[in-house]
């Protein structure tokens, strides 16, 4: 069965590259580009890869983050944060907020797959 | 750290400048004394600096060796006394072990070194500033900020689409044209943020150039000295009229009349001035000049001069005086001429977050535009003790004493219930110029070590830094 992907973004040429290329790695891909409709989708789907975007509509990564961490249905949900927001506060923000990876755009399409396929493959309790 | 000798500002070079000139003249101590009236003692005592001399004794030492008054007048020697104490403590120069007991002596005899020294710490003093407000403008700046982001957003998805093509070349033509299509696409918007950006850089690149509307009237103040003389010559011709608004508050009774009256030379003063340039800091200059003639309406400027010297600038007293607010008093401070005597004041209006919303600045302070003031400051501290006026004796790690004395008041509503939102004024004046005011500090007085701000602040043990310095 594939593994599914929860794409939280909102530049639709990056969701569009990233669709492809998660489709083509075998991840089942679902997109949201608001922010209140992505942490609904993390709390009610329980896909198994979360990709997070900063700064989305209505409700920031940071605190969709938070909320999904706080949650007994996701606390578990592996999350990888990417954003063009690299700075290292940014990063600290993010680790301490329980993000399981960090990656800056732009990135490496090798990167990304690697990144996701490893928290899909990461055992979950 | 070397300890800091309380600096004496009387403590005169005077005496420097007359052993000089007696030996040029070929003349005895003795003798000159003699010429003097004055006992040979006392006169190696003034030569000597051991002893001030002014007055009668010091015009007569003036003729005696043939000088100008001015030329052993110790003003501006004392100026620059001040300033090479200040180099002598720099924390960077620390491990110097300068002479501080000795800059009378080296400004006796090497003025013109002692005023390059000056001068240089001065240049380095302004050369650190600018670094500071490209420093702040790089981390702070919502322009760039957001910019690099655009960047950033557009090039990801330009690699990712463009790395597609390449590695996939099973693709549909349909899907193939797809990606092309959005590397053509975000490289478009890319250069068009690329083309903003350069323009906006091209723009920050001029040493005088003003990025915000805040900068652009305090540009425009620093400009005028903080003082319009066509406002203040033109209020004598309407204050008259206050008593046809006796039905208004007296301060909205001014407002009315500057409104009414002063509406075409605000708006001439503002054409005038060049740093004016976006219409949000006209609406801005507007609002401060407007505030400005309602204060040489409320507080005439010969009359507050006068009565701010009689009162030794206390603010308190000097808002009974006029019935107006202490925010209004603290800015009719700052446009004071400036004189031997009248000290020159900086104004600073902060809110509850810490962020700066009026700023009338001291030629001698450097203030963060675009990043956090030190926390140390009393600006924001005052919030905790809402009403009262604080002094604080704030030493800065280029060894410059400032006073500052600031104020929190209620800015809505009151009543049972309702939340107070504070703001803080604050003035700021030199610990030198602090002596001519109530505000002068007890020698013994608590003195804070304080910083500009982290990024520009030396002190390594500061507990409360919450960035790295410029430079370690």
């Amino acid at each position: 069965m594939k593994k599914r992907i929860l794409l939280a973004e909102d530049e639709p040429n990056i969701v569009e590259s990233l669709q492809f290329l998660l489709e083509r790695a075998d991840f089942d891909v679902s997109v949201e580009n608001d922010g209140h409709l992505a942490l609904k989708a993390a709390l009610e789907e329980t896909p198994d890869v979360l990709i997070l975007d900063v700064m989305l509509p209505g409700l920031d990564g940071y605190e969709i983050l938070r909320r999904v961490r706080t949650d007994r249905r996701s606390q578990d949900l592996p999350v990888l944060m990417l954003t063009a927001k690299g700075q290292r506060e940014d990063r600290e923000m993010a680790i301490e907020g329980g993000v399981d990876i960090f990656m800056t755009k732009p990135f490496a399409n090798t990167d990304i797959i690697k990144a996701v396929t490893e928290l899909a493959d990461r055992p979950r309790p | 750290m070397k300890q800091r000798a309380e600096l004496t500002l009387d403590r005169s070079i005077v005496g420097t400048r007359i052993r000089r000139r007696r030996r040029e003249l070929g003349l005895s101590q003795t003798e000159l004394a003699r010429r003097l009236e004055i006992s040979p003692s006392y006169m190696n005592l003034i030569e000597w600096n051991k002893r001030q001399i002014a007055g009668t004794l010091l015009r007569k030492t003036a003729i005696a060796l043939d000088l100008e008054l001015a030329d052993i007048d110790s003003t501006s020697e004392n100026r620059l006394l001040e300033a090479l104490d200040e180099i002598s403590h720099l924390p960077s120069l620390g491990a110097l072990n300068i002479e501080d007991d000795q800059a009378g002596e080296f400004i006796g005899r090497f003025p013109g070194w002692a005023r390059a020294v000056a001068a240089l710490a001065r240049s380095e003093h302004d050369a650190t500033a600018l670094a500071q407000a490209l420093s702040d403008r790089l981390s702070n700046d919502p322009f760039l900020g957001e910019t690099v982001h655009r960047m950033l957003t557009r090039i990801a998805a330009i690699r990712s689409a463009a790395e597609i093509l390449t590695a996939y070349q099973d693709m549909t033509t349909a899907q193939r044209d797809r990606f092309y299509a959005i590397v053509d696409e975000e490289s478009r918007i890319l250069s068009g943020v690329g083309e903003a950006l350069a323009a906006y850089l091209d723009k920050a690149d001029e040493p005088t150039s003003t990025l915000t509307p805040i900068d652009e009237v305090e540009a425009m103040f620093d400009a005028n000295e903080n003082r319009f003389e066509a406002i203040e010559s033109s209020v004598p011709k309407i204050r008259h009229r206050l008593g046809e608004t006796q039905q208004l508050p007296r301060q909205e009774g001014a407002r009315k009349l500057v409104v009414e009256y002063l509406r075409p030379v605000i708006t001439e003063i503002i054409g005038l001035h060049p740093q004016i340039e976006t219409n949000a800091a006209r609406d801005r200059a507007q609002n401060a000049l407007i505030d400005y003639g309602v204060s040489a309406v409320l507080m005439p400027l010969a009359d507050f001069e006068h009565q701010a010297a009689t009162h030794h600038y206390d603010i308190e007293a000097l808002a009974d005086i006029y019935a107006v607010e202490i925010e209004a008093v603290c800015l009719r401070l700052t446009a004071l001429p400036r004189g031997r005597n009248t000290p020159q004041f900086g104004y600073y209006r902060a809110n509850a977050a810490g962020s700066m919303i009026r700023i009338v600045g001291h030629e001698d302070l450097t203030f963060p535009r675009y990043a956090p003031a030190c926390p140390l400051w009393v600006l924001f501290r005052a919030q905790q003790s809402p009403e009262a006026v604080i002094r604080q004796r704030a030493l800065f790690p280029s060894g410059a004493r400032f006073v500052f004395v600031a104020r929190a008041r209620n800015t809505g509503p009151t009543g049972f219930g309702k939340p107070r939102h504070y703001v803080t004024d604050m003035l700021a004046m030199t610990e030198n110029d602090a002596r001519h005011t109530v505000y002068a500090p007890d020698p013994s007085a608590l003195v804070e070590e304080v910083g500009p701000s982290c990024r520009l602040c030396p002190r390594q043990n500061c507990d409360h830094r919450v960035e790295d310095p410029l430079a370690d």
